[in-house]
């Protein structure tokens, strides 16, 4: 494995068979046996697309495959499995569980989750009125995006979180699909159940211990899980592991949620994912008076995308958060670009091992946009002057 | 002599047994029908004010209730939780079959209430809501006729038990 590289799949701890019966379960019997007669390792598989009259096509190592009606995978979409409207049908009422109206709220939010932990996002036809959208009917798109907590994948930035047994406010900044939710789960439970991982840091090439896990203090951890892609609560009980000392708040407004676990569960920590909204700023701010530490998610490419939020430029300026983790897809999802401190000062990146400086200080004369000029800092220092405060 | 009488008492006996007990399935199949009312009626309440899904909601009522009905919604209710993949009119159609004659259900009824399986679950709180009421009228009306007819009924069977008794009592002495 890379060294600044958090996980690859092969990480995941699920056992083959039983991942393939639950995911197969959540479809009816002629897709159930297309896609259990496909030759695909269950434990890469990441996503099942299915578009009505639309060929079957599924996702697995990152790369994109459209099965035949034997379950062969094929690079060729005229040879595919054609889904029905028969078809769409059944399956959308076997992940209902024949129960939608149990699940109006979800379906108003396009998706529903599944025992397991999968989420299946949901598209047709929304249907609005003056409240918002009310439902969706004909539905005839669904991605079906398959769990994979990887357990560990936390290890090479905890010890950049914590210090004295106090745990950072903490930013962690990503693009979509890069692996921000996953890094955000591993660092909850690890908080939660407290394990200090001891040994491994990104581009620890020698003195690594993976996945050693010592115990440490744990933390009562309040995670405000909005879009249940946390925890993936299925009939209120979390799928993922989130710890020993997790509450979790499904489904919930972040900005109340924060408040209302602050108030009533005396948490240590607060997760959160995708912050960003005007709301946010103030239960931010509420959670970080109230003494508990805030760890969360914000998309993004750098600490300069993300502050280009105006919530989080207000915070950035005023050293709110104690560390920025920086993640991207560049070697693979979950590579960590770069941890930062509050003023900005790199404590890991590529530049500290000088592998791209030059690249870097030339990225960093276009990230002036704090102050409004230039930043030349020294690539090899880590020194960053983003912050003018 | 002794024996054709004993002969005799022996034939009304049985032929009035036979009167009572056709009388006592009108009442019995009476009682099915509440029995199977008030099973709809609590799966109605989980499904609207719990928003149980229809596996939940049918284990919870098939715990509270008893008898034939009781085993029914069991049965439907774990092949729900197993997910195998059929539809849930199937599922609710087989079963069905399979409790079906416990549940001494006439012809007309069985085909209603194979009915309510087939919009149960589609939709939204609305179309739940509905779908049982309208099996509701349909019990309701099927058990007001029960109910209306049942005294005459067993009176009637039970008379035609005993006559029918005499009159081959007459006959064969």
């Amino acid at each position: 494995m890379a060294d600044s590289e958090l996980y690859t799949a092969a990480d995941c701890g699920r056992r083959n068979g039983d991942r393939k019966e639950e995911i197969l379960r959540i479809f009816p019997r002629g897709l159930r046996e297309i896609l259990g007669s496909a030759g695909t390792d269950f434990g890469r598989l990441q996503e099942i697309r299915l578009r009505t009259g639309r060929p079957l096509m599924i996702v697995s190592g990152g790369r994109e495959w459209f099965l035949e009606e034997n379950g062969r995978l094929t690079a060729w979409p005229e040879r595919a499995h054609v889904v029905s409207r028969e078809e769409m049908v059944r399956t959308v009422e076997c992940m209902g569980n024949y129960s939608l109206y149990a699940f109006e709220e979800e379906i108003r939010q396009g998706f529903l989750t599944m025992p397991g932990g999968h989420r299946v996002g949901l598209a047709g036809k929304a249907v609005s009125d003056e409240k918002g959208i009310r439902t969706i009917r004909y539905i005839s798109f669904l991605n079906i995006r398959l769990a994979h907590q990887i357990k560990g994948c936390a290890d090479p930035v905890m010890p950049y979180l914590q210090e004295d047994g106090q745990v950072f406010h903490t930013l962690i900044i990503s693009p979509p699909r890069c692996g921000k939710t996953t890094l955000l789960r591993d660092v909850i439970r690890q908080l939660s159940d407290g394990i200090l991982a001891a040994g491994k840091k990104p581009g620890d090439r020698t003195g690594g211990k993976s996945r050693n896990e010592t115990a440490g203090r744990g933390f009562t951890v309040g995670v405000v899980d909005e879009r249940s892609e946390l925890a993936a609560c299925c009939g209120g009980v979390p799928q993922n592991d989130l710890g020993i000392r997790t509450d979790v708040l499904d489904c919930c407004p972040k900005a109340l949620g924060m408040m209302m676990l602050v108030r009533s569960m005396s948490p240590d920590v607060i997760a959160v994912d995708e912050i960003g909204g005007l709301d946010d700023l103030e239960a931010v701010r509420y959670v970080m008076n109230c003494g508990c530490r805030l760890v969360a998610t914000v998309h993004g490419s750098s600490l300069e995308d993300a502050a280009e939020k105006p919530v989080l430029r207000e915070l950035v300026r005023e050293r709110v958060f104690q560390r920025y983790i920086v993640l991207s897809g560049r070697k693979s999802a979950g590579t960590v670009e770069e941890i930062l401190d509050e003023n900005g000062r790199l404590l890991y990146g590529e530049a500290m091992t000088g592998k791209t400086a030059s690249d870097r200080a030339q990225n960093r004369k276009d990230s002036s946009f704090f102050c409004g000029d230039d930043h030349t800092a020294e690539a090899g220092s880590g020194e960053r002057s983003l912050l003018c405060g | 002599m002794w024996l054709r009488l004993i002969g005799c008492v022996c034939v009304t006996a049985a032929c009035g047994g036979l009167g009572i007990m056709k009388a006592r399935q009108w009442s019995d199949h009476r009682k099915m029908l509440e029995q199977l009312r008030k099973m709809i009626y609590l799966l109605r309440g989980e499904i609207l004010y719990a928003h149980a899904p229809l596996g939940e909601a049918l284990r919870r009522v098939g715990d509270k209730s008893s008898g034939p009905g009781a085993a029914w919604f069991g049965k439907m209710a774990e092949r729900v939780r197993n997910q195998e993949g059929d539809s849930f009119y199937t599922i609710w159609g087989e079963e069905l079959d399979r409790q079906g004659k416990k549940l001494l259900l006439s012809r007309r009824e069985y085909q209603e209430l194979r009915e309510l399986g087939e919009h149960l679950g589609y939709l939204d709180l609305d179309m739940q809501d509905r779908t049982i009421a309208l099996y509701l009228e349909q019990l309701d009306m099927s058990i007001g006729f029960y109910r209306e007819h049942e005294r005459e009924r067993i009176r009637m069977c039970a008379s035609l038990g005993i006559m029918s008794g005499l009159f081959l009592a007459v006959i064969l002495c």
